[in-house]
This record gives structure tokens, C-alpha cells and sequence, in this order.
């Protein structure tokens, strides 16, 4: 029955072949998909408390003459988990307060003008990264108490949501940016 | 026009005769102009970069003469200064981040200047919150960055005249508790350069401070151009 023909439609019926495996994969995927779904969304809720993927990289402290009453501490923030995150404040031993700011500019040409607003939060994308830098975003020691020297290091705390994250730094206090 | 009459002739003919508008003459034509016309402008952009790295004032006026106070009461004036290279800012010492980064760039630049030169540059930082800086305060202040540094400030009304001569401006933001002294200040951060001939030259935004080479390149040619002028 297969005889002579069966060499000429050969190539017919394996491509006939393939594309029926294919649909049998794609309907076991299919049937699969509510099961990944399931692990794949539940998957950062479960990870959400603990699982705060923050890196902190370069942070230092401006030295400041004793007249100053208030200084800043910069960083880059890396989030290399799938959690979005927000650096809400921070805290240190040499002052009273620590706040995050952003650096504001009004309006055009000369008459424009530089300011700082305090935030209650800088985001942190994830997979992405927050840069505290001079002239831009920064966290703002305010009262302080001491005024570490350039080459000190200073206990330096910073506090990250979603759950109450805290990371515990020993920051350089310096007069220009530490790389 | 001319494409399209060479469009219309046949291009490939048999015959060993060349039409004389040939589209691959006038693409190769085409090329070339666009490549000449971009190098020009190019050239002419380069051109403009290799002057300086501040904003250049057109035309040079007279800096105002601004009488403002050093420490213990010293009256000082811009006029004084004359025959050097003034950068002067406006800030105040509360301020964490914007003022101590410039005056931070600024002392990086002055160092980085000779002996000689820094004899002949005067860096000037003026407080526009003569309230909380007293001309102690502000001179301990600016020579923590360098000793070289001046700070100066007065009575407002000096202030707002030199912060308003120079198409500046400032104003208070209070702050989250209702203190009298919890405020912050908003201000022109730009750094203006007054040539040694007391003209107001030059103009600096914040962000460009920091690179320090082009800085000095520029204080350099502008006592550069003094020697030069008659």
C-alpha cells in the first residue's frame, strides 16, 4: 500500500508529523501555563518581606567646617532585585536628623535658581539604580553633633521600604567624591 | 529636473554614447555636497567650542561695583579687586549640597593654577542669608575650602542690588517646623567671572565647576588677554 509512494510523500508527512508535535507541546504548555502563572505572580509577595535585593556602592560623607550645621551624604543605590524600592531616610549617632533631598531648579536663564526640597521618598526601579550625587539627589544629615574629618569613618544607617529594610554603613567622611 | 530627464533617457543603451546627466553621476554629486555642507557646520561647531568654556557676556560691560563686608566689618568693593580675576557666587552656609560642591570645584581650580597665577585670582563667595551668616561665620565658611577664599555679605539691601545687578536671584523657603530660623534658601548658582579690567566676562553654571581643566584654561586666557590688549 505504502509502496513506491511512500518514499515520494515523505517529506509531506513528516513536516505533517512535526507541526502535530508541535501542537501537542503547545497544548501541554497551555495546560501548564495556570501553574506557572501561579508561581511566577506569587513569587515577589513571597519575596517582598526579606528579599530586598539593595547594593550600595561609594558612599561618603562631605566634611564640613565646624560653622556648618548640616552636611550630606551621597551613594549609588543598585536594586538588583524585581522589587521596586525607596530609600526613606536614615540615621547616624553625629545628628539629629537625616532626611532624603532633591535638588530643585526654577526658572530660566539667569534668574534661575537652585534649591533643595525634602521628600519622603527616592525611588529605586527595579533592576534599576538611584544616584546621590553633588548637585543632585542626596540624603541630608541635619544637627550635627560632631564634625568628622576628612578620613573618618562614620556608623551611617539607611532605611528602605517595602519592610522596614535597614542597611548599616560605615561611611568615609571626605571633601570630594570617593570612587 | 535634470533626474528626471536622465530617467527617461535609456539608461542602459546599447549605444557606447553615455547620457551626460547620469543619475550615478548626480547621486555621487549629491553625496559629496551633503558630505561637505556637514563637515563645514561641524567645523564651525568645533570652532565655537574652541572658545571658551564659560558663557562669553556680549558685549563686555562693566561689572557692577558691589560694596559688600568681609570679616569684622571690612568694607570691600569689586573695584578693589581690580586687576584680578574675580569668580564670585552666591550662597549661603547653610546650604549642604549646591554651595559646598562649587566652592568645593573652586578651590580644585585656583589649585590647580600657579603660584603666579593664583596671585592674580580672587575667589569670592557671597552669603544672600546675612540673617544666620555673620561675617565671622562666613569667613571661617569659605577658607575651610581654601584660605585664599573671601566671603562677604551685608546689609540686604546691598545684597538684593548686587544679586539683582548681576540678573540673579534668591528667595527664603521655610521650613517643616515653624521656627523663625528653619528655612532654606533658593538662589542663582551661577559662578561670574570678572575680567581684570573689572568687566563682568564669563558665566558658569553649577555643573560645569567641576572640570577643572577648562576652568583654569579660561582663567588663563582671560589673564592671557590683559597682557595681550594695549
Amino acid at each position: 500500500m505504502f509502496g513506491r509512494g511512500e518514499a515520494a510523500l515523505c517529506p509531506s508527512v513528516k513536516i505533517r508529523l512535526l507541526f502535530a508535535a508541535l501542537r501537542e507541546i503547545f497544548a501541554f504548555l497551555m495546560s501548564r501555563l495556570f501553574l506557572f502563572a501561579l508561581v511566577f505572580l506569587s513569587a515577589p509577595l513571597a519575596l517582598a518581606d526579606d528579599q530586598l535585593a539593595i547594593t550600595v556602592q561609594h558612599p561618603w560623607m562631605r566634611a564640613v567646617p565646624d560653622v556648618m550645621d548640616s552636611t550630606a551624604v551621597y551613594m549609588v543605590l543598585v536594586n538588583t532585585g524585581s522589587i521596586p524600592a525607596e530609600l526613606v531616610g536614615g540615621n547616624t549617632a553625629i545628628a539629629d536628623s537625616v532626611a532624603p533631598m532633591i535638588t530643585t531648579k526654577e526658572g530660566e536663564g539667569l534668574k534661575q535658581v537652585f534649591g533643595m526640597q525634602s521628600v519622603d521618598s527616592l525611588k529605586i526601579p527595579a533592576h534599576g539604580t538611584l544616584v546621590l550625587e553633588p548637585n543632585g539627589n542626596h540624603l541630608m544629615v541635619m544637627g550635627l553633633k560632631e564634625h568628622p574629618k576628612e578620613g573618618d569613618q562614620v556608623d551611617f544607617t539607611i532605611k528602605l521600604e517595602p519592610g522596614d529594610h535597614e542597611i548599616h554603613l560605615k561611611i568615609p567622611v571626605s571633601k570630594k567624591p570617593v570612587k | 529636473m535634470n533626474v528626471v530627464s536622465s530617467k527617461t533617457a535609456p539608461a542602459p543603451s546599447p549605444s557606447p554614447k553615455r547620457p551626460f546627466f547620469d543619475w550615478r553621476v548626480w547621486t555621487v554629486a549629491i553625496v559629496l555636497l551633503v558630505a561637505v555642507v556637514l563637515s563645514v557646520l561641524l567645523g564651525v561647531k568645533q570652532q565655537a567650542q574652541q572658545g571658551f568654556f564659560g558663557m562669553r557676556m556680549f558685549p563686555l560691560k562693566t561689572a557692577y561695583d558691589f560694596k559688600l563686608n568681609a570679616q569684622n566689618g571690612t568694607e570691600i568693593r569689586l573695584d578693589q579687586l581690580q586687576g584680578k580675576v574675580v569668580l564670585f557666587l552666591f550662597g549661603f552656609t547653610h546650604c549642604a549640597n549646591i554651595c559646598p560642591t562649587s566652592l568645593t570645584n573652586l578651590a580644585d581650580v585656583y589649585q590647580a593654577l600657579t603660584p603666579e597665577e593664583r596671585k592674580q585670582v580672587q575667589i569670592v563667595f557671597i552669603s544672600v542669608d546675612p540673617n544666620r551668616d555673620t561675617s565671622q561665620t562666613l569667613e571661617q565658611y569659605v577658607t575651610s575650602f581654601d584660605p585664599s577664599f573671601l566671603g562677604l555679605t551685608g546689609p540686604k539691601s546691598a545684597i538684593d542690588q548686587t544679586v539683582l545687578a548681576y540678573g540673579g536671584s534668591y528667595e527664603m523657603v521655610a521650613g517643616s517646623t515653624n521656627q523663625p530660623n528653619d528655612y532654606s534658601v533658593n538662589h542663582s548658582a551661577y559662578t561670574y567671572l570678572i575680567n581684570p579690567s573689572g568687566k563682568f566676562e564669563l558665566l558658569y553654571g553649577n555643573e560645569k565647576l567641576v572640570d577643572v581643566q577648562h576652568m583654569v584654561a579660561d582663567i588663563r586666557a582671560v589673564l592671557r588677554e590683559r597682557l595681550g590688549s594695549p
